[in-house]
């Protein structure tokens, strides 16, 4: 009885423990996220945030322009299929844009970013902290959160957004390839139905306000996972990990949370 | 210049967790002087260099920088106060994205306005007094640990800093590349009229190059003075390090339960004979 007690109490405890440092850790994220974000940049800064859009931004770009290709292709593919059951293919350019600019290229993309760009980022600064470079910033009187960590989350939150939009056109062009070129769809109603279906504001501006937001998550989860990593060996694979998982589920949370807000009349 | 200590360590207690690094450490730092802060390996050498350069925050106690309480400074202030500082970490700690000439004008093109053709001439002026001049093209990667030390140095001193922090500098040199660093190290302080802390366990070579020592070990200060006065201190704490034996006060063993019981478990004693 006493050691049923007991266990109960401990487990307790130990939930009680892992909130709080849940709670502490979401602390530190928040105020890491503020030293670094907010700030005017300097001419330097600038510099930075563009070699690091090269290397986040324009690094990624073939990896999701691929992917967005296949996605339209196979989306047009699964589209017809289906369509063609209720002599309704001639919807097929409506059908291809809206999945894509609603859902899917702004998920799809922001998944692609975490395991490219996302995964990246947490190894460098990780393996910076560990051969204590950032220490050593510090000590030279540079602040290693404005000069490391900015341009770092700058160009994943501006690159993300347009990688999306290269994405949704790729995808777009790739259901064309497939509906229109290979199945035969009349290429008027796939592009007329498309124009007359997507709306700017509602579908369009929907899928980048996602897109952001999960731009800002995916890369505010790298920088910071590499940033509050134990400096070993492990401890960089671990976060590497980290970095991942947590984006890919944050992005796919989100997008439902944000598709209720938007599409569900929440 | 003034003869007030550079640095004023009062009553500082730090602890990680439940292990108590400092327990009321006192240190005086002069102006101008080689001080070295020596001590066994795990006494928290380097904690002390991360406490100084406000990398650290303490328990309790404070940290006196040239006047400033180092934990009361506002980040920016912090910052601001670092530039006065140089430290050299065990590892070099180079940046591995920049070759070794854009490591050592890195101080000076973020800090300075400088022209590029000036900092070239500073950059050259730093990478001649370590003896590296001629390796300003290569990366960090390719340099051996005794090079990248030395660009470190450069570095460190590149805005001619009041004070600088060794951090284990002759930590796995060879005796050419440890001889060269003792050298630099002193000419260095001679030259600039620098303070410096050498946070070291190499007895000889630290003493060579040393004003004024503190041994710390337990959480405090054990011993201080001259290399003279240390070297004949009867404490045996003391003569245990500077002598280098392997046995006294700091035990050989790690803290464990009795060695037949961790080989033999429970089982009774045999008596053989």
């Amino acid at each position: 009885m006493q050691s049923k007690f007991s266990n109960s109490a401990a487990r307790i405890t130990r939930l009680g423990r892992r909130g709080c440092d849940l709670m502490e850790a979401l602390g530190r994220a928040g105020v890491f996220l503020f030293q670094s974000a907010v700030g005017v940049p300097s001419r330097e800064g600038w510099r930075l945030w563009l070699h690091q859009m090269h290397f986040v931004g324009v690094l990624s770009l073939a990896i999701v322009l691929v992917s967005g290709l296949f996605i339209g292709m196979v989306l047009a593919l699964q589209g017809y299929t289906i369509l063609v059951d209720f002599g309704a293919e001639q919807a097929l350019g409506q059908m291809v844009a809206l999945s894509l600019l609603r859902e899917l290229a702004p998920v799809v993309a922001a998944l692609l970013f975490a395991g490219r760009a996302g995964s990246a980022l947490t190894a460098e600064i990780g393996l910076m902290k560990a051969t204590e470079q950032l220490t050593s910033m510090e000590m030279i009187g540079v602040d290693p959160l404005r000069r490391v960590v900015a341009p770092r989350l700058w160009a994943g939150f501006v690159s993300l957004p347009i990688l999306t939009v290269g994405f949704s056109v790729v995808g777009i062009w790739g259901g064309y390839l497939v509906g229109v070129e290979w199945l035969g769809v009349f290429e008027g109603s796939y592009w007329s139905n498309m124009q007359a279906s997507v709306a700017f504001v509602d579908d369009i501006g929907n899928g980048m306000i996602k897109s952001a937001v999960f731009a800002l998550v995916v890369t505010w989860i790298a920088v910071f996972q590499g940033y509050d990593l134990v400096p070993t060996s492990e401890g960089i694979s671990r976060a590497t990990t980290r970095t991942v998982v947590y984006s890919s589920l944050a992005v796919l949370g989100l997008d439902f949370v944000l598709t209720a807000i938007m599409f569900g009349g929440l | 210049m003034t003869d007030a200590p550079f640095i004023e360590i009062e009553e500082l207690y730090f602890s990680r967790g439940d292990h108590e690094i400092f327990r009321g450490v006192n240190m005086t730092i002069p102006r101008g002087k080689v001080t070295a802060i020596m001590g066994p390996s795990g006494t928290g050498k380097t904690t002390l260099l991360k406490l100084i350069g406000g990398q650290l925050t303490p328990e309790s106690g404070r940290i006196l920088i040239d006047g400033q309480d180092v934990h009361k400074l506002s980040r920016k202030a912090l910052f601001t106060l670092r530039k006065r500082m140089g430290m050299l970490f065990q590892s070099g700690a180079l940046f591995s994205d920049l070759d070794v000439f854009e490591n050592v004008a890195f101080p000076l093109r973020v800090h300075t306005d400088l022209p590029n053709t000036m900092v070239r001439d500073l950059v050259l002026l730093k990478l001649q007094s370590v003896g590296l001049r001629g390796a300003r093209h290569l990366t960090p990667a390719e340099l051996s640990g005794g090079m990248a030390r030395r660009v470190a140095l450069a570095r460190a001193v590149a805005l001619d800093p009041e004070l600088i922090l060794y951090d284990e500098p002759f930590v796995g040199q060879d005796p050419i590349s440890m001889g060269v660093l003792v050298q630099l190290i002193k000419r260095l302080n001679q030259a600039l009229q620098l303070t410096s802390v050498v946070v070291s366990h190499d007895i000889k070579e630290t003493l060579s190059i040393a004003d004024y020592l503190y041994l710390i070990a337990d959480g405090q200060v054990v011993a201080h003075g001259t290399p003279q006065t240390l070297d004949t201190n009867e404490d045996p704490r003391v003569s245990q390090f500077i002598h280098g034996e392997p046995d006294g006060p700091v035990p050989f063993h790690y803290p464990a339960e009795a060695f037949y019981r961790d080989i033999l478990g429970d089982a009774p004693m045999i008596q053989i004979g």
